[in-house]
């Protein structure tokens, strides 16, 4: 069958990065700052818009992403492969540990629509009126409120990093008309932000949401890569049950072949992992020769 | 914690009384379930036994203050609270009280593989062979999760899949932590040479 990977360019998406003067330099002050971040929240709505994207699988991935700055956050060292492991290699009953227990929450909270129920039942130790409490938090731009939300729920409990990301997150997503909430606040924050308060503390927020939204953009445009290569191959594969593994794999940060055993059995779900890297649409993360996850 | 069904004779709303009255009994209940319970009791928990939307929270913040001048506390531990003697009493209690049944009785070896466990979680048993350079035997591991101060985590990528332990909610309220964040900063400990490197 020739090269398997020559022949799916055209379909690519291509869709553009911030521009550059917005990145250029970091903004100093907060009139500075508070318009790049405007200015890349603006180009981040357009890109979002496009259907080339796997929006679930977007939001998984930053989901991850901003799960393992809370690891740093509260102290801990694993990394992005220890924060997967520990999700996927947990067994129904048994506790993902510190580490996945904060993945857990961030890859629970972005895949439903942002609501006070299903937020109380994700984040570990905020109750519902306490969410309740931030989602109706008010102020003059999106930035404004969660800069509230973060700093409201940091100063009641300086080490629920996670529960205040996540919220303050959920109000920037619904304060930007989006349904689920996009990790973008909680992208590039340190400890030391954290600890900032007022004036101070907004500054930080506006930059991180300029980079965050950069970093978002960017992986969008990746995946919407990924995902049309992954798409053009999808026809070929004729095993059992391959449509809704490719579904699986569209919307889901990794995917263990033992996952992928509802829809096909255990010997064909290995195979169909195989034969995907083989086409080169889907990587396997983890480098290891068992217990291997798969991801586009 | 297992999930018990909800009890249709209970009268959450306590509709019948007066507002302060109301209050007041819903603390009492919360009260009374705490002192009733082993193991802490988690917010969702007590929200099953007050009226519907009534702030858990804020019953909590007035129970803390209730309790002030008693020789017990209400203490937050993890994601939940359980009523704990204060430490100024604990000689009295040790003197007098029947306690026996709950002390954690361990060895010095059994805390030091708990602490390892607790700064290291997850961690399997190779992996703390691995710290103490010798076989953790399996008996051990079960009186730690017989006392369930660990429990299982995410199995370790390797073959046969072993365990790995993490610990538990009970682990925290038996060393008086709020969260693993409580634990003393290694790095710190070696830099003040309390541990060695």
């Amino acid at each position: 069958m020739g090269n398997p990977r020559a022949e799916i360019t055209e379909t690519v998406p291509m869709l553009p990065p911030l521009p550059g003067w917005i990145t250029s330099r970091p903004a100093e002050t907060l009139e500075d700052a508070a318009f790049l971040s405007g200015a890349a929240l603006a180009h981040l709505h357009l890109v979002a818009k496009e259907s080339a994207i796997p929006q679930d699988l977007w939001r998984a991935r930053l989901a991850l992403a901003a799960a393992e700055v809370c690891v740093v956050l509260s102290g801990r060292r694993e990394g992005a492969a220890g924060l997967r492991d520990a999700l996927l290699l947990t067994r129904p009953g048994d506790h993902p540990g510190p580490a996945g227990d904060i993945l857990r929450q961030w890859s629970r909270a972005v895949v439903r629509p942002v609501s006070v129920v299903h937020l109380a039942k994700t984040i570990v130790g905020a109750s519902a009126e306490r969410i309740a409490l931030c989602l109706d938090a008010s102020g003059r731009t999106p930035v404004e409120r969660a800069a509230r939300v973060l700093e409201a729920v940091l100063t009641e409990a300086p080490r629920a990093e996670t529960a205040a990301l996540i919220l303050a997150d959920a109000v920037l997503s619904k304060a930007l008309g989006r349904d689920h909430i996009l990790p973008l606040m909680s992208l590039r924050l340190k400890s030391r932000d954290l600890r900032l308060r007022g004036d101070d503390l907004r500054l930080t927020c506006y930059r991180a949401i300029g980079t965050g939204a950069g970093q978002a953009v960017g992986l969008a445009a990746d995946l919407a890569r990924r995902a049309a290569r992954l798409k053009a191959v999808a026809p070929r594969l004729r095993a059992k049950g391959a449509g809704r593994a490719v579904e699986m794999f569209l919307s889901q940060d990794a995917v263990t072949p033992a996952g992928l055993t509802e829809v096909m059995s255990d010997r064909a779900a290995r195979r169909m992992c195989d034969r995907l890297v083989e086409l080169g649409v889907v990587r396997e993360l983890t480098g290891r020769s068992a217990f291997r996850l798969y991801g586009v | 914690m297992a999930r018990r069904p909800e009890d249709p004779d209970l009268d959450r709303e306590l509709a019948g009384l007066p507002a302060d009255l109301r209050w007041r009994e819903w603390l009492r209940r919360i009260e009374a379930v705490l002192f009733a319970s082993a193991s802490p009791v988690s917010r969702d928990d007590l929200a099953k036994i007050v009226g519907q939307g009534v702030s858990v929270d804020l019953l909590i913040a007035d129970l803390v203050v209730d309790l002030a001048d008693r020789p017990y506390e209400l203490a937050r531990v993890g994601t939940g609270c359980m009523l704990r003697t204060r430490p100024a009493y604990a000689a009295a209690i040790r003197a007098a009280a029947d306690v026996g049944g709950r002390a954690l009785d361990l060895s010095e070896f059994d805390l030091a593989v708990l602490a390892a466990v607790a700064f290291h979680q997850p961690i399997s048993r190779d992996g703390l062979k691995g710290i103490f350079g010798k076989e953790i035997s399996r008996d051990l591991i079960s009186r730690l999760s017989e006392r369930n101060l660990i429990a299982s985590g995410p199995r370790e990528p390797r073959r046969g899949a072993p365990y790995t332990f993490v610990t538990t909610e009970t682990f925290l309220a038996a060393f008086g932590m709020e969260s693993l964040r409580d634990l003393p900063d290694c790095e710190q400990a070696e830099d003040a040479g309390l541990a060695a490197p």
